[in-house]
């Protein structure tokens, strides 16, 4: 169609097909049918009332109207808690079989620790052993694709709640770029963090903080596309922590700038030189850093690469720890 | 050497994190359903709890609860260790008395047992 998008929204059709309910059934649909009725009503009342002077008549003509309106009503409302309910028992759909999928991969994940440990097996030979990490790796990409999901229903549900605590934000840095060590040497590229001395804790969610972290780090060895260097940095900014990683890759275009932490958002580049990735990470970290009184942005210039950074309040009383 | 109770329903779980754990030189008492867990916690008096929330029999909220309004094993930490991340389930655990609440995909053997020993320092 020639003119779609500006009369998208009165096209019905469309739109009750969107929702998979019957025209009947659709709210959009029936309050159409309310505002002819309301129509209807008026001309018709005026129609009576002039053409026959019987008060009677024009009372028990409103009074049908009345009913035909409380109807109409009744089947609105009926159709918006059909598509409200529809949409809770999809989020409890997600919750449980987030469960459901869980507890195998933690049973995996377990076994696998136990067999990995050093002095769990030392029967397990060096082969073995190399086919076995890449099953601890698959198997921990699932529990975070499971992650995500979950935390984007959260999200969505407005169901996320932060339990915040006093922590290092340098030592947890610290910990996730090893966890990086590995996928960052696969792609070319190097992590390395500085921090400024006698930098204070941070108050927040230190898991989901530690989520918002994984997936910015991620991002930056990612779109490294296999050169520079990535770098951190935590310095204490009034009465924040800022953290800024910066990579040297492919950077974003600035026609894509405004989407960037959008749900499902992938940028062209991100699309050609990763096939991995949903596109939640960074509207799960924008969500988090949000509910932590946080605040994030980056800057970014094409083909030069990429600044992503977030302040996290410190609480009064955080003291200072040492590097 | 310390008393660990482990109530938990998956077999392959119980055998992994117990046998860490006695490698650890810790004695575990394993325990497959709430009911199992509250007589055997009332028995042995271990010194701390880990505590799955879906189990048959009785659940972990309603073993944590039993376990908090009696005073022979109110004082031992419970460690809860479930897939369950809801906030209105971690909400419910933590002001019935559970000391932490992990999620078992997102932590190793090695960390559950990092925190096993923080929250026993802790309660020393």
């Amino acid at each position: 169609m020639v003119q779609s998008s500006r009369f998208d929204s009165l096209n019905l059709n469309k739109i009750c097909g969107k929702y998979r309910v019957s025209l009947w059934q659709c709210p959009q649909f029936l309050f159409l049918v309310m505002g002819m009725v309301i129509i209807v009503a008026i001309i018709s009342a005026y129609v009576v009332a002039s053409k026959y002077q019987e008060p009677e008549l024009a009372a028990v003509s409103v009074l049908i109207l009345a009913v035909v309106l409380f109807v109409v009503g009744h089947m609105i409302i009926s159709a918006f808690e059909k598509v409200a309910t529809a949409s809770l028992s999809k989020s409890e759909f997600i919750s449980i079989m987030s469960h459901q999928l869980r507890s195998p991969l933690s049973a995996v994940k377990w076994q696998l620790n136990m067999m990995l440990s050093g002095d769990g097996n030392a029967a397990v030979s060096n082969e073995s052993r190399n086919f076995l990490e890449a099953i601890y790796d698959q198997n921990e990409r699932m529990i975070r694709a499971v992650n995500d999901l979950l935390e984007v229903n959260r999200i969505e549900d407005g169901d996320l709640v932060m339990r915040p605590s006093l922590f290092s934000l340098f030592a947890l840095t610290g910990r996730v770029a090893g966890e990086f060590e590995k996928f960052s040497l696969v792609n070319n590229t190097k992590i390395s963090i500085l921090a400024q001395k006698d930098l204070p804790m941070v108050y927040a969610d230190e898991e989901r903080i530690r989520r918002v972290m994984e997936h910015l780090i991620d991002n930056a060895v990612r779109y490294s596309a296999q050169k520079g260097d990535i770098a951190i940095s935590l310095e204490k900014k009034n009465d924040n922590v800022l953290c800024k990683i910066s990579d040297q890759g492919t950077g974003i275009s600035d026609s894509e700038k405004t989407r960037v932490f959008d749900k499902f958002f992938r940028s062209v580049n991100a699309a050609r030189y990763q096939t991995e990735g949903s596109g939640v990470g960074l509207f799960i970290a924008k969500s988090i850093i949000k509910l932590s009184g946080g605040e994030i942005g980056f800057s970014s210039l094409l083909g030069k690469g990429s600044i992503f950074w977030f302040i996290l309040p410190v609480r009064r009383g955080g003291g200072p720890i040492n590097n | 050497m310390k008393k660990i109770l482990f109530v938990e329903d998956e077999e392959s779980l119980q055998k992994s994190l117990g046998a860490a754990l006695e490698e650890q030189n810790y004695q575990v008492f394993r325990a497959l359903d709430g009911e199992a867990g509250l007589s055997l916690a009332k028995k042995e008096l271990p010194a701390l709890i880990l505590l799955d929330l879906i189990l048959p029999k009785k659940n972990g909220f309603e073993v944590l609860s039993e376990l908090k309004s009696d005073p022979s094993t109110k004082n031992i930490p419970i460690i809860v260790l479930t897939n369950l991340e809801g906030s209105a389930d971690v909400e419910r655990a933590l002001t019935s008395g559970a000391t932490t609440y992990l999620v078992k995909a997102n932590y190793t053997l090695q960390d559950v047992i990092a925190k096993i020993e923080g929250v026993l320092s802790h309660s020393k």
